[in-house]
């Protein structure tokens, strides 16, 4: 199947260092990216509700988040489509409790995208900073790589 | 022995809001307690930056009231630097922000507060031919048909036994202080999914004239967007046409589903008069119709009541060292001075000095500091902010329009006017107020289109943009009201940059601990004398604090480590 929109959001709150990790990598995206204007960059920031609409209105959907898994080491995780909530109960900011229920909503309207795919990583460190931690950092060209190849692979048709 | 309850965390959105309450023998709320358990400390991070850039990084505060901080920054920035915005750049700002208020308040109710009233799984059990009957005896609002309410039943049905009650899923449902029929439960389930869908045309105001959403973008001397009627990119006559069609459907969703709604649900609840509290209300007032200066002129009138006194509106003044002070007797932070002599914020400090507990734990020691919120006070008495103090205020200076709703509300509920002091009067005044910001909107819509036409183009004035014309030490105050109350932002400029910056939001004037002389904040006061039937279900708890839309990611920001994601409730 192919999917013609694709939506790119970062979420995460730029002023709490690693927090901020779905912003920087939905950043990085953009600049290494040169994708069709139906793949759309939304720099989510800490919104939730606000973001419903960005939910619902595409056929595939990547998020850049900061997680936390059960059990986790310091490296990129994926999550798609009916392996989101098995995580989002271990949440730890307040626009995960906005996107688990987004996603509820966008259900519960059968709106959801064919496509949800999570992309995060487990923070190091979460103080009041701007700018993300070395360890983190390091892992941001292979979070955008997993995003690209996935819309890489969505615009194909495969 | 009295009971201890303790409600953690609070907010279905932000933040992190602990309540500690005690009961008597018959479950009566004796005292509460309310604690902020997360620090902040945002003006620790704007020290020394550009002050143009402040407005950018206020505004990532909060995951709600998204462009609120940016306002106030801007608006204190140019209060420091003596900088006059354009008419155009008034007019937008003023729109966005009655624009912000009335999706945020329409969210609010739907979305966040009428769950505390409405019983989702009862709705499982409704007539739809009822409620058909009921919802077009209320309203002419068209989605109301037997089908309509037959067809969101079964969705609902599969979407239960589907084990995906999701959204839902942390509610008391069948909890006996739920009173309303299983139809009017039905009607309230199809506006609260119709109006998450409505609130996301709202916002593309935001989008057409701050470049994007969420996070809009401001500028200190003015507004980011240019206007042009001939352009293809400027804001042209396409975009304002789309600007006025949202603007009137917003107008007529607000009277055809949330007002009917309000006064319907409220029909069933008014006996139900707890939650008043303070009875001390304070508006900055906003909505200028000149400059900010000019406070005489702004639509929602500035002004300070004590006591319920509704015949003697107190003037307001935020600049006065003597008015509007944060202490910190209860709070965890060090003033050097002492913690209990309250500063104002031009003379405010942020050193934290935690003293609490280590997590987890299963009390705080209320006696001592027990918050990370600092304790706000105008005049050193403790005030509520929000639709109520702004409600309270505009009526008791004569504002037309608001005698006129609160009248109307007030008539078809059959109350009196006392009936406002109170949780539900809270919730009334917020759909009371979303109604007139919705009317805010079509006023700030037709003065943009005539200032258009009188040829005025402007919308930044570029006279002190460069920091070679600022003086060499400043400071400026801006304010707004935001969806939950007065917010403030004090700002010190020396050698062009940040040296201090200090903000008051509205969930610290309503969630304040005690003062330095015992005084409760306005939480603490409006949960006592509260019955609870059942205090493992704290559902009154619930309604009084989500009554004052409470946003604690503003306060304090929130990250947990443990994951806990629903209402927990332990009986100590």
């Amino acid at each position: 199947m192919k999917f013609n929109t694709i939506n790119v959001i970062g979420l995460g709150n730029i002023l709490y260092g690693d927090e901020g990790f779905g912003v920087a990598a939905l950043n990085r995206f953009r600049e290494v990216s040169s994708f069709p204007e139906t793949v759309c960059c939304i720099d989510g920031g800490t919104q939730g509700i606000a973001l419903l609409d960005y939910i619902e209105s595409c056929d595939a959907v990547i998020i850049f988040d900061a997680l936390i898994p059960l059990d986790y080491d310091r490296q990129v995780y994926v999550y798609r489509n009916d392996e989101l909530p098995t995580f989002i109960h271990r949440k730890m900011s307040s626009h995960q409790m906005g996107l688990s229920e987004m996603l509820g909503i966008a259900r519960l309207q059968g709106r959801i995208p064919p496509q949800i795919v999570l992309i995060g990583v487990p923070p190091k460190e979460l103080e009041l900073n701007i700018g993300l931690s070395p360890e983190v950092s390091l892992l941001l060209p292979e979070a955008v790589q997993q995003a690209q190849t996935l819309v890489e692979g969505w615009l194909a048709g495969s | 022995m009295a009971k201890k309850i303790v409600v953690d965390p609070i907010p279905r959105i932000e933040g992190h809001l602990r309540i500690e309450a005690t009961l008597n023998e018959s479950n009566v709320i004796e005292e509460a307690y309310s604690s902020g358990t997360m620090w902040r400390g945002i003006e620790v991070i704007l020290k020394g930056r550009d002050p143009r850039d402040a407005w950018a990084f206020t505004e990532r505060i909060c995951g709600v009231c998204t462009t609120v901080h940016a306002l106030a920054s801007v608006r204190c920035v140019e209060d420091a630097l003596g900088i006059t915005i354009p008419t155009n750049a008034r007019i937008i700002r003023n729109l966005m922000n009655a624009t912000q208020v009335t999706q945020d308040h329409l969210v609010h109710f739907y979305h966040l507060h009428a769950l505390d009233w409405v019983d989702v799984v009862s709705a499982l059990k409704a007539d739809p031919k009822q409620a058909s009957a009921i919802a077009q005896s209320i309203s002419p609002w068209p989605k109301s048909s037997v089908g309509y309410f037959k067809d969101l039943q079964q969705r609902l049905v599969g979407f239960v036994e589907s084990g995906q009650l999701g959204i839902f899923s942390n509610g008391y449902w069948g909890h006996p202080a739920y009173k309303l029929p299983a139809e009017v439960n039905l009607i309230a389930v199809a506006h609260y999914l119709e109006a998450l869908d409505f609130q996301k045309e709202i916002v593309k105001i935001h989008t057409i004239f701050g470049g994007k959403n969420p996070h809009p973008n401001y500028l200190v001397g003015g507004m980011a967007c240019a206007i042009d009627p001939n352009s293809d990119t400027a804001i042209n006559i396409e975009r304002l046409m789309m600007i006025k069609k949202i603007i009137d459907d917003t107008n007529t969703f607000i009277d055809q589903v949330y007002i009917p709604d309000l006064i319907a649900i409220a029909g069933y609840y008014k006996g139900w008069l707890y939650g008043g509290g303070l009875g001390n209300y304070l508006s900055y007032g906003d909505f200028p119709e000149t400059t900010l200066a000019d406070f005489k002129t702004l639509l929602w009138p500035r002004g300070a009541i004590l006591n319920k006194d509704l015949a003697n509106v107190i003037d307001v003044d935020p600049r006065d060292a003597a008015q509007v002070t944060e202490e910190v007797s209860h709070s965890w932070y060090t003033y050097s001075g002492g913690d209990g002599k309250g500063l104002h914020p031009w003379k405010g400090e942020t050193t934290p000095n935690y003293t609490g507990p280590k997590p987890p734990f299963e009390h705080l020691d209320t006696s001592k500091k027990y918050s990370w919120l600092k304790t706000p006070r105008w005049k050193n008495h403790p005030m509520e902010v929000g639709p109520l103090a702004r409600v309270l205020v505009a009526y008791a200076k004569g504002d037309p329009m608001i005698k006129e709703t609160v009248g109307l509300v007030l008539s078809k509920l059959e109350v009196g006017p006392e009936a406002l002091f109170s949780t539900l009067g809270r919730t009334a005044a917020r759909g009371i107020e979303c109604k007139q910001t919705a009317g805010f909107m079509s006023h700030y819509y037709d003065q943009l289109i005539a200032n258009i036409k009188t040829g005025d183009y402007r919308t930044f004035n570029s006279e002190r943009w460069e920091p070679s014309t600022w003086p060499e030490e400043c400071k400026g105050f801006g304010y707004t009201e935001a969806p939950r109350g007065s917010l403030g932002h004090w700002i010190q400029i020396k050698e062009k940059k940040i040296k201090e910056y200090q903000i008051v939001v509205p969930s610290t004037w309503n969630a304040s601990p005690r003062d330095a002389n015992g005084n409760p904040g306005a939480y603490e006061s409006a949960l006592k004398g509260t019955p609870m039937i059942n205090p493992e279900q704290p559902l009154e708890i619930l309604r009084t604090v989500h009554s004052f839309d409470p946003c604690l990611a503003c306060a304090s920001h929130l990250f947990d480590m443990n994951g806990k994601e629903i209402t927990s409730v332990t009986i100590v």
